[in-house]
């Protein structure tokens, strides 16, 4: 198992390097000089080209790559051609109001849509499941900014139970950082939920068509305890690697939820980099929501080994 | 059937975005048996739906210009933000411009970008997915390759390659594509290879048959229905992507409506005239509503398990 | 039903700029937000008041020889930058020095300079070769960009880099460590700051501070801002949407009032360096299809109080007004002659940048209908979705189009600042030295300087109704009207007051 654990991180290795190429490509092929924006408005083309020297912008493409790619791994990741401040440093400042509203929605997501999906399953057939699986379609064709608009004029502005904007940090208390996320969480979650109440409802069915559940019926196994304890654990698998695959969703909808809660967070600062063509701050936000990604998926990999022994490597 | 068989290449198929389950058709409840044409749709009522109100959809994006609307980018500051009425069905906007005349025409850029992304992405990665199923010596680098690009979240890729170009609706489509490639390319090489371990395939292989026939014969027969699948969730998935896109400012040019850029400027003003967000927002829904509604329809009828056993 | 608790602290002011405060060199950049933020953190020498007379800020007096070409200064007592150190002659020369390369008043004054000399640390003096009465107007001008004071080492940055170092002596420090672009700038109390005796008046006058700090909060989206103050969330924001300003005057929680008796002018800046603008039939042509009650609609809604037309320079309402040449402006718009004129231009469908900041709606509104103008009179139009910190750097660049160059922005100018040609970066028109578009007329120079030279009022209007008739043949930048915008508070803000900058001193919450 160790072993497995061990490949499995190093075949993480090249994916990340190939990563980090396109990302570097990205920079590279990017319209505009950066010395010449580094230099300035009024810079003559002799200090253009010497800043070009000496930033080693007139070097082979592999070498510039392999010297960036030094940086990165000790955690430079340049210079916002914007702000003059150095990308790490600008992420760290942002990193947090992301991941605490990622983590919830995750949270969120996770404690409605498998009761959700395993309700379903159980009244498979009946107008309780068709709603479920209405809710869920609904859930995935409704862009996130709708239903974030929605949520904030209804339960912000009309109701007043929950802030419109901003974020808290938690070192100010869990519940003032928690009533700004909800509603944020909530719009990004919806289309999470129905992803997994679906996947739920999906394997329970199929486990319950088993010959094993069938036999554990057959022994007299109660209908409720026989449903929670075979068929969730089975569907512990899919259910995990759909969370894995969501992330990707996540973090999409991240950038949308972000600009409609004013949450300043990795997302804003994404779109905040676009209009500004701000290539550096693009590169390492890239670079880093797909660390994320494989880091996610790597996890729910290994995780695999624990729900399902039947998993040999 | 095993639920351990849905390990994280299949998995990975999906469109990351929405589509809940295309891949996971393995663990769908059993597919009925299929019936004569005519049962077919009171079996898949969802195909029918779906595909009825793409066929408007497809309609409304054609005939946009003769459905009563005027020009969708005319300006009329004197007459702006006024509620929907018999004059103005669905209002105006800030700037005065006819919002049920930007809706009609901005179908035009959903249902292009779609349908583009969908066709530019199956192709592409059925070609990319075929070679690296075929062609031994190529078939770890390319699924390296692809693996990398699959590890970059979708939107972002598309949000970085949309920041290297100027804002077009050709930009948009590209962008979206390139991020779809990679997981249509896992999803056809994984049918090549299990096809490659079929009798019938494999006696073809021994009696010397060419492997573009066999490519063409076999294969690509038995790839079209799960690629079909993929393709509608593509389709969805790209409407919301380019709406996103649209919407925070690195996607189609303002000057052109489409469904994300209405929304993105009358945003400002969901508060005192949500009309204006209001009829964009529901076009893409339903739309999108529909696409996937089409391919979850059309995933129960064309079953890989069914497929198989042709 | 749970209320959201408001943020209780009595002490700290959230506030909503105009923009995102993107970067922070007040002499690098022009831009207003920068500026305001600036006004916390520096001071000047002499400080307008409301009727925009200078008053002495950092400034104890001034003397002046009689032929007006020998100003001295001297400090006031007890300056003290944020690092401890105190105010010198030298920071005020070094910064008086920086700021006279990007400024247009600047620039006049360093073709009349002998020098600038220290006497001693509180004293200095600037020596010109011809008279020169509009000293204190340059030193307390509260356009863009102000002659701040800057500590001497900061001051000594090349005046087309950035400062990287924000060390003031005003009575608030710069967070630099709680400065996130794109999110939020914070200010905190100097404790150290002395305030001048005298009640406040705009930047004149004691700068007492109630607050411990001030939180700007920057929210692009105006609908989130709104709901913001709304909410409680935020105290004050500076530039609500017009359009959403009914509904905050209806919160009893609110209070809505102008921002600026003075108004402000809608600005349509053209690159006088490429074509096709370059040539004076393209923008003539411009000019007479332009319709500024579009543009007005655009900008500030449907409230018809809070604009007018203005076939003027100068702002309406103030002495140096007039509308001589302003009729192209006025009456049926014509687009058919507007295409005639460009035909006679050689305009052949050549590419017209138009950079528009989205995430300002003054910009982005009037940049929409530019779009829609320069369609209907058959340009062929590129517009380019920026950010408003990007069109800042973006129009500085004088290069061709084909590399990063532009044609057109958007922004507006403070009535405040357009009452005469000495604040009023616009009007310039010396080519070079020009702000950004760097329109060349020497007709237009010719006229402002006699203003420059005028004696009374009368000889100032006399030159101020030729500044108008041959800025307006020459077009230096096209109008698109006079507007006035709304500011929203929170009821338990006080001390707010009218003003073309956010004034921050004596507010108080309750």
């Amino acid at each position: 198992m160790f072993a497995y654990i061990f490949r499995r991180v190093l075949a993480t290795i090249p994916v990340m390097l190939l990563v980090a190429l396109f990302v570097f490509s990205l920079l590279y092929i990017a319209p505009g000089d950066p010395a010449a924006i580094i230099a300035g408005d009024q810079a003559t083309p002799e200090d253009v080209d010497r800043i070009r020297a000496s930033l080693g912008l007139d070097r082979p493409f592999v070498v510039r790559f392999g010297e960036w790619l030094w940086h990165v791994v000790q955690g430079d990741l340049g210079v916002s051609i914007f702000t003059n401040l150095p990308v790490t440093h600008m992420i760290s400042q942002r990193i947090e109001p992301t991941m605490s509203l990622m983590v919830l929605t995750l949270f969120l997501s996770l404690i409605t849509a498998i009761p959700m999906g395993v309700l379903a399953a159980w009244k498979h057939g009946t107008w309780v499941d068709r709603l479920v699986m209405a809710t869920a379609v609904f859930g995935f064709s409704t862009p996130v900014f709708v239903v974030g608009y929605l949520l904030a004029y209804i339960f912000a502005l009309e109701l007043d139970w929950l802030p419109v904007q901003g974020f808290v940090s938690i070192s100010k208390g869990l519940w003032p950082c928690l009533r700004n996320l909800i509603l944020p969480a909530v719009a990004l979650g919806l289309v999470f939920m129905a992803l997994i109440a679906r996947i739920t409802r999906a394997t329970m069915l199929d486990v319950l068509s088993q010959d094993y559940i069938r036999t554990a019926r057959a022994k007299g196994v109660g209908e409720r305890g026989m449903l929670m304890r075979h068929a969730l654990k089975n569907a512990a698998v899919p259910i995990v690697t759909i969370v894995g695959i969501g992330f990707a969703s996540l973090i999409g909808g991240a950038v949308v939820t972000e600009s409609v809660f004013a949450i300043p967070g990795l997302g804003r600062l994404t779109v905040d980099a676009i209009l500004r063509r701000d290539y550096p701050v693009i590169q390492g936000v890239v670079l880093l929501f797909s660390f994320m990604y494989v880091l996610v998926n790597l996890g729910v990999d290994l995780l695999y080994t624990l729900f399902d022994p039947r998993i040999r490597y | 059937m095993n639920t351990s068989s849905l390990n994280m290449a299949d998995a990975a198929v999906l469109p990351t975005h929405y589509a809940a389950a295309p891949v996971l058709a393995d663990v769908l409840p059993p597919v009925r048996e299929r019936g004569r044409f005519g049962t077919f749709f009171r079996r898949y009522p969802t195909v029918v739906v779906g595909g009825v109100l793409i066929g408007i959809m497809l309609f409304i994006a054609i005939f946009a210009p003769y459905l009563g609307t005027v020009d969708p980018t005319a300006l009329a500051p004197a007459k702006r933000t006024r509620p929907p009425s018999a004059l103005y069905w669905f209002g105006t906007d800030m700037l005065g411009r006819d919002i049920y005349s930007r809706v009609m025409y901005g179908s035009r850029v959903s249902l292009i970008v779609g349908f583009s992304v969908a066709a530019i992405a199956s192709a592409i990665g059925a070609f990319i997915g075929l070679v690296s199923g075929f062609v031994r010596a190529l078939d770890t680098v390319i699924m390296r390759v692809m693996d990398g690009l699959m590890s970059i979240p979708p939107i972002l890729l598309a949000i970085a390659l949309m920041a290297l170009t100027r804002g077009s609706v050709g930009n948009v489509i590209v962008a979206i594509s390139i991020a779809q490639i990679a997981p249509v390319s896992r999803l056809v090489r994984g049918v090549v290879l299990s096809l490659r371990e079929q009798p019938y395939v494999e006696a073809a292989v021994a009696s010397g048959t060419r492997t573009p026939a066999i490519i063409w014969k076999h294969i690509l027969p038995n790839t079209l229905a799960p690629l079909m699948v993929q393709a509608t969730f593509i389709c969805a998935s790209a409407m919301i992507t380019e709406s996103i896109l649209s919407f925070i400012g690195a996607g189609t040019p303002p000057t052109i409506p489409s469904w994300g850029n209405i929304m993105a400027e009358g945003r400002a003003l969901w508060q005192v005239k949500p009309y204006i967000v209001f009829f964009p927002a529901a076009f893409l829904s339903v739309t999108v509503l529909a696409v996937n509604l089409l391919g979850d329809g059309l995933r129960d009828a064309l079953d890989p398990r069914l497929a198989k056993r042709l | 039903m749970p209320t959201v608790a408001r943020a209780a602290d009595s002490k700290v002011l959230r506030f909503v700029p105009q923009a995102n405060l993107a970067n922070f060199d007040p002499i690098w950049t022009t831009q207003y937000v920068v500026r305001n933020a600036s006004l916390l953190v520096w001071e000047q020498l002499y400080g307008v008041d409301a009727n925009l007379t200078p008053k002495p800020q950092m400034a104890e007096g001034h003397e002046v020889s009689d032929d007006f070409k020998t100003w001295t200064f001297k400090l006031r007592t007890g300056l003290k930058f944020h690092d401890g150190t105190p105010v010198l002659a030298k920071d005020a020369v070094a910064s008086f020095n920086r700021w006279m390369f990007r400024d247009t008043m600047g620039a006049i004054i360093r073709k009349q300079l002998d020098a600038v000399e220290v006497i001693d640390d509180r004293s200095f003096r600037i020596r010109m070769n011809k008279p020169f009465t509009k000293m204190l107007f340059a030193l307390g001008k509260a356009s863009t960009p102000a002659c701040f004071i800057m500590p001497e080492r900061i001051a000594q940055t090349d005046p087309f880099k950035q400062i990287s170092e924000y060390v003031g002596s005003g009575p608030m420090r710069f967070a630099r460590d709680e400065w996130v672009p794109g999110s939020k700038a914070v200010f905190v109390k100097n404790d150290a700051y002395v305030p001048r005796d005298e009640p406040a008046s705009w930047l004149a006058g004691g700068r007492r501070m109630y607050l411990d700090r001030i939180e700007w909060q920057i929210l692009p989206d105006g609908a989130t801002a709104a709901a913001a103050l709304q909410n409680g969330e935020v105290d004050w924001v500076e530039t609500p949407l017009p359009d959403l300003v009914p509904l905050l005057a209806k919160n009893k929680n609110i209070k809505v009032d102008v921002a600026d008796a003075l108004g402000n002018i809608g600005s349509f800046r053209m690159n006088h360096l490429n074509p096709p603008f370059n040539d004076v039939r393209v923008r003539r042509a411009v000019q007479m299809a332009l319709s500024q009650p579009d543009y007005m609609r655009a900008v500030v809604g449907d409230d018809e109080s809070l604009w007018s037309e203005l076939p003027s320079y100068f702002t309406p309402g103030t002495p140096l007004y007039n509308e001589a040449g302003g009729e192209p402006l006025k009456g049926k718009r014509d687009i058919a002659g507007a295409k005639k004129l460009l035909a006679e231009a050689g305009y052949n469908g050549e590419k017209v940048v138009l950079c528009v900041a989205t995430d300002v709606a003054i910009t982005k509104n009037q940049g929409d209908v530019t779009a829609d103008l320069l369609k209907q009179i058959g340009m062929n139009v590129d517009y380019q979705a920026l950010d408003w910190g990007t069109v800042g750097q973006r129009r500085a660049s004088k290069e061709p189009i084909d590399k990063g160059g532009w044609n057109i922005f958007h922004t507006w100018h403070a009535g405040a600042d357009c009452v005469n040609p000495a604040p009023y970066t616009a009007l310039d028109a010396s080519g070079p030295t020009a702000w950004f578009g760097w329109p060349k007329s020497d007709e237009v120079q010719g006229h402002i300087a006699e203003w420059y030279a005028a004696p009374d009022l009368a000889a100032e209007k006399a030159a101020a109704v030729k500044i108008n008739k041959a800025s307006m043949e020459f077009v230096t930048y096209l109008q698109t009207g006079f507007f006035k915008m709304k500011q929203a508070w929170r009821n338990d803000v006080s001390g707010i007051v009218q003003a073309p900058f956010p004034v921050f001193w004596d507010v108080k919450k309750a």
